[in-house]
């Protein structure tokens, strides 16, 4: 069992190597697709890079936020999933705890990595199965450009998008998934898949969720309104704040080209 | 007993520097002014109930001071209203109705999950979305163990009785 742990450690700690390395693959492609190497495209792409918080994304939530959003409340003690034990500040009364400043560290870290895909241009799909957040989660999805898929997952969604879409279509760069859990209390589908298309997720795991197979997990509440709605509001604010950064670089590179 | 009370409840009040002198001339009946007190026990030697209440208000303020980071995770989680409140069972609590069904009325009052109850039959037309209501909670989430499973089923909701509306403000603008 601490084998079982141990693993799950050892993938969160290989996802962001692994997709670093993806990402420096994409530079190399884009320079490749423009005729010469082009010294400020590529500073565009590898300077927010180089900074820890390039977005300031630290100023857009508190700890004291995600208190009063109830995020740190989970599950009964007879729900909880084993691999969630680390995440987990204790139990009381039988309600198990989730230790808010793992949380914080955590959310910092994936509305970190979705912020620098959104600026890269990648695509972002918005995924959960709660029906009482789904219209919450399309407009959120709306607002910032992005993509959702609230109802049934398919079998092939993603494993044979060849086939059941069209043989060279785009997947999501990125897949967020704001519960990871189906109506049955499975584990969704779309984990297992986007892992196995080499596609990093970003989840929110609740004391009843495993957290194994997702590259950035959130751990914190995801059945009450007050959460969903500031876990939206953070993305969207994040997705919005890089797509704006992208567009104010391009700006100043066209106005320095031009010069 | 009732002064060292007052006194007690004004250092936890963290009142402002008023009411403090209304005590201090109260017990020192003998002539001194309400104003400039603190120039003149300067000049006096204090003692009985004089040097215990400065000695008390001085560890107050170093215990303001060394209590711990008041937005630690923990501190707010001890403070927080769900944990004061303590066991759920037979606790009265109020809720809002945040969403109706017909005769269902959906309530929040604060925990992971809200709570469903029946619209009773008197008054039954006075619960509206944004009414506040009193319960009594019976569980903060219904779950229980069946045979064979390894993990509890959870219904994804807490459990509550309706007992009534909040006084509206009509009522309390006539008072």
């Amino acid at each position: 069992m601490a084998a079982g742990v141990l693993t799950g450690v050892r993938q969160v700690l290989r996802g962001p190597r692994l997709v670093s390395a993806v990402f420096s693959c994409h530079g190399q492609t884009f320079s490749s697709a423009a005729a010469a190497p082009d010294t400020g495209e590529t500073k565009i792409l590898n300077f927010p890079l180089t900074q820890p918080d390039y977005f300031r994304l630290s100023e857009l939530f508190t700890l004291k936020d995600l208190f009063e959003a109830r995020v740190h409340l989970g599950h009964k003690k007879g729900c909880r999933h084993r691999l969630m034990e680390p995440y987990l500040f204790g139990s009381r009364l039988d309600t198990d705890i989730i230790d808010l400043e793992q949380t914080a560290e955590h959310l910092q870290r994936a509305l970190n990595f979705t912020a620098h895909v959104a600026y890269r241009g990648g695509i972002i799909l918005f995924v959960s199965r709660r029906r009482q957040f789904g219209h919450l989660i399309e407009t959120t999805a709306r607002e910032c450009g992005e993509y959702a898929h609230t109802r049934y997952w398919k079998g092939g969604l993603l494993t044979n998008a060849s086939i059941q879409y069209s043989p060279g279509v785009r997947l999501p760069d990125l897949i967020l998934f704001f519960s990871t859990l189906n109506n049955v209390f499975q584990q969704h589908v779309g984990i297992r898949d986007a892992a196995k298309m080499n596609i990093p997720t970003v989840g929110i795991v609740d004391s009843n969720c495993n957290p194994s197979l997702i590259t950035y997990p959130v751990p914190g509440n995801d059945d009450t309104p007050v959460a969903m709605e500031m876990y939206c509001r953070l993305f969207k604010m994040t997705i919005n704040r890089a797509k704006d950064k992208r567009r104010q670089m391009e700006l100043l590179k066209g106005i320095s080209a031009s010069v | 007993m009732a002064s060292l009370c007052k006194v007690m409840y004004n250092v936890s009040s963290r009142s402002s520097l008023l009411p403090k002198h209304c005590v201090f001339t109260t017990l020192r009946s003998c002539s001194s002014d309400a104003s400039g007190g603190d120039g003149k026990s300067a000049e006096r030697v204090k003692s009985g109930f004089a040097a215990a209440y400065e000695q008390h208000s001085g560890l107050r303020q170093s215990g303001d001071q060394s209590s711990g980071d008041e937005t630690s995770f923990a501190s707010l989680l001890r403070r927080s209203a769900l944990s004061q409140m303590g066991p759920a069972k037979d606790k009265i609590i109020v809720g809002k109705i945040f969403h109706i069904v017909n005769d269902d009325l959906y309530v929040d009052f604060g925990g992971k999950f809200h709570c469903v109850c029946k619209r009773p039959p008197a008054d039954g037309q006075k619960y509206q979305r944004g009414s506040r209501v009193r319960l009594r909670l019976e569980e903060v989430e219904m779950t229980s163990r069946f045979l064979g499973a390894t993990v509890d089923t959870t219904l994804l909701e807490a459990d509550a009785t309706l007992l009534g509306l909040i006084e509206s403000k009509d009522s309390k603008t006539k008072e």
